[in-house]
Parts: C-alpha cells; structure tokens; sequence
C-alpha cells in the first residue's frame, strides 16, 4: 500500500529506470523533468511507459484521497480475495457475513451499492444489485488495486460517491520471465493454489493468474441455550471458487498499442445460516466472465483510446424455500480522446455506452437496459506547485437524465524544504446513482419511477512528507469531508401498494476524518513500514419523506463512527514479518440505532522466509495467523466468525 | 432475506406471505388491566428478520400505557430468542414462543418471560395450541409437501407423537375435545381427536384457510384467503385470481357451510380474531407484503365488510384486540428498525404508539 504520492514518486523511478530502452531524445526530455514535480512527469507522453499511465483517469482525479496496493501488497493475499486485504490492511468497514460469505464495503457512510469498482476502467458491479461482493474478487484478478475515496462521478461514473475501488494492472515493459506457484493449506479445511506468471519484452506484456481456494469453514462458536453455552460447529459454510485472468497488451509501434484481458471468476458457496438459525441448506453459485480488448493510439499531442467489455454475471441462489436464478449480460463501448496543448494543460473528452440484458427470474421476464454517458475532464498545473483538475459528466438513463456531474479539485504545495513537503488539496463533487435493475424491474416492487440518487461532496486535506533522515520518512495526510446525498433509495413497504418497493424516500449527510501516517525507514539490511490510519464516520438519515418511518440523525446501520488501522512490515535479509491491527468500531444493527454489535481489536501477523534457490528460483516459506488474540466478534448480525486460525503457504518464484 | 442480497430481501416477504407465514392474534386469558404498571400483561411478538436471528418479546403494560421491556426475552435470559418468532401462545402460566427458522418453541415462565425449557426436534414450526397437558405444533416440515403437527407433553415439554395434516398447517382453535388446523396451502381444516392425537376427519372448506375462530354463538368461523394467481411476468392476474372468503359451520355439523365471499380480489383476509365476548369479529386485509388494513364484522352480519373501507387505515403487519376492553392493537412490518404498534380505542380512533422490535406480528393478553 502508498499514497498517492509514494506511487507518483515510484513511477518516477520506474520511468527514469526504464529509459536505458528508449530513444536518447526521449531520454533527453524525460530528465528535463523536475524529479519532484511527478505529474509533470505524467505528462512526458512520448514515454510509452508513460503513455499508460497518462491514460489513466487518475491523471484527472486531482485534491482527493487514493490508498494504493501494488503487486507486493497483494502477493501477500495470493489466495485471499480483495475483502482480505481492505479488511486487515485499511480501516475500511467490510459488512462479512463468515468466511467467504457475502463482503460489502462501505465507504464515507454510504452504502455498498455507492462505490464503484472498476476493472480496467469498466464497472463491475453486478447491474442487478448494483454492488460488487469483494469475496468473489480473487487478489490475482490485478496487479494494482487503488481505493478511491469520496465522490468522483465525473470521473468514474455511475455510483461513485462514497468512492471508488480500481483494479488494474499495469503493464510493465521489458521485465521478462517471472511468476509464482503457491500452495496453501489453512485452518477449517483451507486449501488453496495459486500460479501467475508475466511475460514482458518492448513489444509485448502478458500475465496469466489463476487461483484456486475451498474450505469447509466448521469453525467453532459458542452459543447461548436454555440452560447454558454450547459450542457449535458452523455448518453450510463451506465454499470453492476460481479465478483465471489473462492480460495482454501489444504495441505494434511507438504509437499504437492493442490490449485484451479476461477474467473469469466462478463460486460456489454454502450460505452460512445466522447463529440460531435452521440450516435451509442455501447455495449460491456466482460467475462472472469478463472480456475486453481496447486499441489506443498515442501521438504527440494526441491520444486516442476504444475499448469494448462483454461481462456475463450469474447469481443462482437456492435453498428449501427459494429459487432465484440471474444472469445480467453487459455490453459496454468506451471511446476517448486526449488532447495535450501542453505539458500542463491536458484535456479529455469520452463517451461510454451500456447494454444490459438481464434473465433474472424476479424480473419475470428479459428486461433490456441502455445507459450513456459523456465527459470531458481538465487537468491543469499553471505553476509546477499547483495542480488542478475540472471534470464534468452527463449520463443518459432510460427516461431519465440525472444531474450534470461536475468535480473540481486542487492541489497546491505551499511550503518546500529540502526535506519536507506540505501539501493543500481539496475537491467538490456532484455524483449519481443510477437506480439498480432489481430496484427498477423486481416483481413486485421494482419501481421504474425511481430517480437517480445524487450526491453533493466536498473535501479538503493536508499533505505532509518528511524526509527525517536519509533512510527514514513519515507522510501524514489529513482530509475532512462532507457528502449530502439526496434520493437516498430504500426498500420499505408500500401501505397503498401493499409490497415492499424501493422509493427516494430521504436525504443523507456523511461527514468525517481521515488520518493516515506512513513511515519508512531502510537502514540496512532492515527495512520497517509502519502505516496508522483512523477514520471518523458520521453517517445520518437527516431528512425524510412523510412514507418514510425511519428515524432522523441515528448513525446508519453497519457504519462504525471509530475505525483504525496500524500495520508494519519488517524486512531482514531474506525474513519478512508483517502485522495488522484493525480497530472497529460499535456499530448500529437497525436503522432506530437500538441495537447494535460491539467493537472489536482484530490482530492478524505473517512471517515468511525466502530461499534463493539460483539467481532465477525463490523458495518462499509463509506462515499467517488471524485473529491472533482469539477474539469472539461479529461483522455482520448473527454470522459466527472463527476465533485463532491460520495458514501455511509454500510459493516457488522465478524471474 | 433468505439470502443477504437485497434483491431477496425484497422477494422474501411476499413469499413468506404467500407460504402462508401470517400472525396470530391474542391466546391469553381475559382480564382486567394489570393493577401493576411495572408487570407486562401485553406481550408483544416482534418476529425479526429472517436470518438476522434478532426476534423478541416486548413487555408492556396497558394499564400504565408504557413499554415495560422492548427485549424482555434477551434481558429475562441474557441470549437472543432465535430466528423468526412466528407466534406466542400463553396457557396454564407459561408462554410457549414458537421460533420459526430455529425449529423450536421457546418455554417461558409469565409474566417475568424466563426460560423454562426449549421443545426442539421441530421443522418450520407455526402455532402453538393447548389441550389439557397436551400441546400441539403445527409444522411446515417442507413447503412442498405435507405438513404436520406434532403433540407435547407440557410437563416434559417433549415431542410424543407427530400427526400427518395437509399442506402448510397454519393456525389451531381447540374446540371440544378437537384440535382443528387449517391447511393453508390447501382448502381443508384436518381435525385432530385429542384423545387419540389422530386426524379424524378433514373439512374442505374454500382455497387457503389461514385463520379460525370460534364466536358466541359456537359457530366455528374460518377465513380463507382465496387464490392468488399470477402473470407468467410475476404479476398479479386479476382476471383470475379468487377473492378470499369467510365459511362457517357448526361444530356438529361441518358440512353444513355458511359461505361469504368478498367482492374484491385486491386484498387477502387474514388474521381473524375476536373480543373478548366473541361477538365481534377483527382480521386484516393483505398484499404481498403481508401488511394491510384492519377490518371488523359482528358475528350476526350476513353481509362481510368492503375491503375498500377499513374499519382502519394503515399497514399492518400484527394484529390483537385486548379481550378485556376491545382495544385494538396494530404492529407495523417495516423490518427496518423503526417498526412500532399503535392502540385504537374499540371504535376505531388511535390513542398511542410505541416503539417496538422488528416486525410485530401479534399480541398475546395476559392475566394471572
């Protein structure tokens, strides 16, 4: 994981170090680049290394928040999903429902269908629930993995208002061979396997993942009887899931390059029944294939991208009582173009198309769905300490047209000495939702009439980097921000209709902190990263409608006011210890705030050795431990989780 | 709810209604206002949200017209009651809650709610009824088959016997030696010998029978939901489905049927209870939710109330009559966490409302 600013600064490195390939008049204008003025540097777009990342709509996202994981973040979790490593290496609220059950996230207040996910740029949510479960996400499906926090809608679409999640992997040119096998083995029945492997020369990059994970999941848990507590052995619990995701990219010359990816994840899952709860034997089955292929033509000036995505999401959920079979096929064309009148002002243009084509059984029938949208983002730096960046969007929805989406940020580094650096950034939104087709289509209830959800936020931080010593730095971010979304969408029952249907019944205000710190400090063969974050939530219903009985300023359901987090990574020679302290907070069970699951201290550590076989083979040895304190805790209502348990991996790597 | 995602959730509680999953009014004896405002003598049944395991009593006193306890079973018993509190039925000084989704009834002691015993060995069970020492459970055992009522020994509190029923047993009314248990996923009420615990003969009566009572007159007076049909699109088809019905017969006579039908198919009836004389008869009128407006007949009526004018208006979810005075109390059915009841004067003007649990679907008058 790093901010924003450790990334910029190692792309900095990466392109400086991957300019011995290059032309020497490339090379030439690379180096008149200030070091320090990294997204100056974005801009140096005859780097082809570059090119890639100018063509990110990050270039864009300019005054907000962005927690980053890199390869090495997410090596550590080469079984585990993108649930696993936000719930033990962010303060980030994940609503689990057991191990490998049900993962939503919830960012800045707001709820699981408010962020968006995107893959390579396209939006992942299921469209019929409009949110993605983070446990059907395997780490291998990317190589980068950014969070982005708060409201972006301009940026990236529809639903990104409490923030947006990234998964993309970026292409590392002229790297060669390398790869990995593991094999894991865990507590309650885990098992797991693993290969990637990545081939990169000038002309070519391709990387192949697979991933394999079952357990039983028969944990222990205790549970409050007539005259006592027994321990129980959770049962349908048990899971198995794949993952196979293959990128490619060609360049066919300096300027144009061909991308393709797919990514295909399969599921299926015992659903664990709530502590008390009969066993109704229900299974879910979730898989997702996702295609795409994209051209982008690079110029001086100019920039030209299409990319085209096809998703097929299946949801087939059953138990004693129930039924339910889904599958939502998604077409979706991309088009953009770039144009640098500078290397300080860059502007992009874009449009997006969407097909949705949904056989989902509680729609009783094929529903098809178009939604478009165009944008136009700015990004200026009229002084090398001050970035700016004004980006609009407007989608058109069937029979609706939401708000225009505006978002501006800025950047400014007000105070510079040779080892400290102190930033200014703030940035204002106007976001949406478009409603979800099981909130426009479910029989009964769907509500066609539903508006789009809108969003207004703003935020505003400081950024301090701080060089103590050579070998050691500390940055500390601070934000603070503020969203009011109103058309706030809920399900409650309808007197006159008589069935529960979705209704923009109220208004919600999320308001908060954000604190992280970073330290770094290589002094030798040692290396430590210490990372401590805290987030302060406010999340309330503020105003409602006359059909809407839910009370007005409790704290929302399932949004913790406290959550922390502090990890550390060790390093010595070829040893390698890290740890993971999360902190969550009380939260609410009912929109009343009556009921609630308390806090709990999650502590998670892993130790792994690393034999260097040959100059080419590593021999990885890892051990990882959970809840090392054995804590009895809830994330969702009445889903058990298991106290102590760990895992045994063995990984082969070569490069 | 059958499943964490919301688009089940939104599908789950038309479902359970059309499984049949409907409340029961009150089963205590009648009584004058407790003189102890700090007793409960009402005791509310919040049924909590499928799979959420957060189903409880609330305790209240209608003399002092204030909640004793909104979670009297958690803080009587320091652990949750279970998934899915379906009904509570109060005899011979205990209470015996039927949890739904936890397969078992919870016994307790009256009025404090503590834990006597927990009868398990059940399968989706129901309702609750008393005969002597003997208890009886109807049970859904499978939403595809028959179901069954299993027979109790009140002092061991264990199952005895299981007697084959027909399709979704619903509720029972003990009348004269006979338990009878309405088929709701059918058209018939079996009726159970209580000296041999046998089914000794089935009554057809119309589509869906999910409630009876018995009134002053000894006429055993049974609602029935008629026949929803759907659209191959999952909506209701109007054209064919059948409006709900009230069919009344003596004891002595089954066969001979009196038969009102309802002049809309918009609303199910369900729910039917009486005052405490047995001379005025309550139920509600349902969507797929499960929620609906509150309707009253007398006994003596030949013609059944306009389903397009309540007796009152509004979206509930649970239903009681207080026997004592013929207060009405209504439970809303948000699941939200704001759901709460409402007391209605006999004539139908409000008097106050509470906060409650999730879900209250009926209200069990105690006294002791």
């Amino acid at each position: 994981m790093c901010t924003i600013n450790s990334c910029q600064r190692w792309l900095v490195v990466r392109v400086l170090l991957g300019v011995g390939c290059l032309l020497s008049s490339m090379l030439a204008q690379a180096q008149h680049v200030a070091p320090t003025d990294s997204s100056a540097l974005q801009g140096a777009h005859l780097l082809p290394e570059a090119v890639v990342e100018a063509a990110r709509l990050s270039h864009y996202a300019v005054g907000t928040r962005r927690t980053v994981f890199d390869s090495t973040d997410l090596a550590l979790y080469p079984a585990g999903t993108l649930a696993d490593v936000l719930a033990a290496r962010t303060p980030l609220y994940l609503k689990n429902y057991g191990p490998g059950q049900l993962s939503s996230i919830s960012l800045r207040g707001t709820s699981a269908r408010h962020t968006a996910v995107l893959w390579h740029g396209f939006n992942i949510n299921l469209p019929s629930l409009g949110e993605a479960d983070f446990a059907l996400l395997p780490t291998t499906g990317a190589t980068q993995v950014a969070v982005q926090h708060g409201p972006a809608g301009a940026t990236y679409g529809n639903g990104a208002i409490g923030g947006t999640v990234l998964l993309s992997s970026p292409v590392r040119w002229g790297v060669g061979l390398r790869g990995q096998v593991q094999a894991d083995a865990g507590s309650f029945g885990l098992g797991a396997g693993s290969l990637e492997n990545s081939f990169s020369n000038q002309k070519i990059a391709l990387r192949t993942a697979a991933a394999y994970r079952e357990a039983e999941n028969n944990f222990p848990y205790p549970e409050r009887v007539f005259g006592g507590t027994v321990t129980r052995r959770q049962t349908n619990a048990a899971f198995r899931q794949w993952s196979v995701a293959q990128d490619a990219t060609f360049r066919l010359n300096l300027h144009d390059e061909l991308t393709a990816a797919v990514w295909l994840t399969d599921a299926n899952r015992q659903i664990q029944p709530a502590i008390g709860a009969a066993n109704d034997r229900a299974r879910e089955r979730d898989q997702s294939r996702r295609l795409l292929a994209g051209y982008r033509h690079v110029a001086r000036r100019h920039e030209t991208g299409v990319q085209a995505a096809w998703f097929e999401d299946v949801l087939n959920y059953q138990s004693d009582a129930l039924l339910s079979n889904s599958r939502v096929r998604t077409s979706q064309l991309q088009a953009d173009h770039a144009i640098r009148f500078s290397p300080t002002l860059s502007v992009r243009v874009g449009a997006e198309a969407q097909h949705y084509a949904a056989q989902v059984d509680g729609y009783g029938r094929a529903i098809t769905e178009n939604r478009f949208s165009g944008y136009g983002l700015l990004r200026y730096d009229p002084h090398p300490t001050l970035h700016l960046s004004l980006n609009l969007r407007q989608a058109l929805l069937p029979h609706r047209r939401p708000s225009l989406a505006p978002t501006a940020g800025a950047e400014w580094q007000f105070w510079q000495t040779p080892t400290q650096r102190w930033l200014l950034k703030g940035s204002a939104s106007r976001s949406y939702r478009a409603p979800t087709l099981n909130e426009r289509y479910w029989r009964p209830g769907g509500n066609p009439d539903l508006q789009p959800e809108t969003s207004v936020g703003y935020e505003g931080g400081l950024r301090h980097e701080w060089q103590l010593a050579p070998t050691l730095t500390v940055q500390t971010e601070l934000t603070a921000y503020r969203q009011l979304v109103q058309n706030w969408v809920q399900w409650l029952p309808d007197a006159n209709l008589g069935y529960w249907t979705p209704r923009n019944l109220r208004l919600v205000r999320a308001q908060g902190l954000e604190a992280n710190t970073q330290l770094t400090w290589r002094p030798g063969a040692y290396s430590l990263t210490t990372r401590a974050a805290y987030t302060f939530t406010q999340s309330r219903k503020v105003e409602g409608t006359a059909a809407d009985p839910d009370p007005v300023n409790r704290q929302l359901p399932y949004v913790p006011l406290h959550s922390a987090a502090v990890s550390t990574d060790h390093a010595w020679r070829h040893w390698q210890f890290t740890s993971s302290l999360t902190f969550t907070g009380l939260r609410y069970l009912d929109a009343s705030a009556t009921r609630s699951l308390p806090s709990y201290l999650l502590l998670n550590a892993a130790l792994s050795y690393r034999l260097r076989l040959n100059h080419t083979w590593d021999l990885t040895a890892l051990a990882q431990g959970y809840n090392l304190t054995n804590q009895l805790y809830r994330s969702y209502a009445a889903q058990a989780l298991p106290r102590r348990n760990g895992q045994l991996s063995l990984r082969l790597s070569w490069h | 709810m059958f499943s964490p995602f919301s688009f089940l959730f939104a599908t789950a509680r038309p479902l359970l209604a059309l499984a049949g999953l409907l409340s029961l009014g009150s089963c205590g004896s009648s009584s004058d206002p407790d003189p102890n405002p700090s007793v409960s003598n009402v005791f509310v049944v919040n049924e909590g949200a499928f799979q959420k395991s957060d189903a409880d009593i609330t305790g209240f006193s209608s003399s002092a017209g204030q909640v004793v306890n909104a979670t009297l079973f958690t803080s009587a018993n320091s652990r949750a009651l279970g998934d899915v509190a379906q009904s509570m039925t109060v005899a011979n000084g205990h209470g015996y809650i039927v949890v739904n989704n936890s397969n078992k009834v919870e016994v307790v002691s009256m009025p404090d709610v503590k834990s006597v015993a927990t009868i398990t060995g059940l399968s989706l069970p129901r309702y609750f009824a008393v005969s002597g020492t003997k208890g009886y459970v109807s049970e859904t055992v499978a939403y595809s088959g028959p179901g069954r009522v299993s027979v109790i020994d009140l002092t061991t509190n264990t199952v005895t016997k299981t007697i084959p029923v027909g399709l979704q047993p619903e509720r029972m009314l003990v009348a004269d030696g006979k338990v009878y248990v309405v088929n709701s996923a059918a058209n018939s009420i079996s009726v159970i010998n209580t000296q041999t615990d046998a089914v000794e003969s089935t009554i057809t009566v119309d589509n869906a029978p999910n409630s009876l009572v018995q009134d002053a007159n000894g006429q055993i007076r049974v609602l029935c939901g008629g026949k929803t049909v759907y659209t191959p699109t999952y909506e209701v088809d109007y054209t064919l489905t059948q409006p709900g019905s009230l069919v009344s017969f003596a004891p002595s006579a089954p066969t001979m049927q009196t038969r009102l039908t309802f002049a809309s198919n918009r609303l199910r009836p369900t729910d039917l209870q009486t005052n405490g004389d047995k001379t005025q008869l309550y139920f509600r009128a349902v969507a797929n939710s499960g929620i609906g407006p509150i309707f009253r007949m007398g006994i003596n009526n030949n013609s059944l109330p306009d389903l397009t004018a309540p007796f009152i208006k509004g979206a509930f979810y649970g239903l009681g009559i207080d026997p004592n005075d013929a207060t009405i109390y209504g439970g809303t059915g948000t699941f939200s966490g704001s759901d709460k009841f409402i007391r209605y004067r006999s004539i139908g003007t409000s008097i106050d409302t509470f906060a409650t649990g999730s879900g209250p679907n009926s209200f069990v008058f105690y006294q002791q």
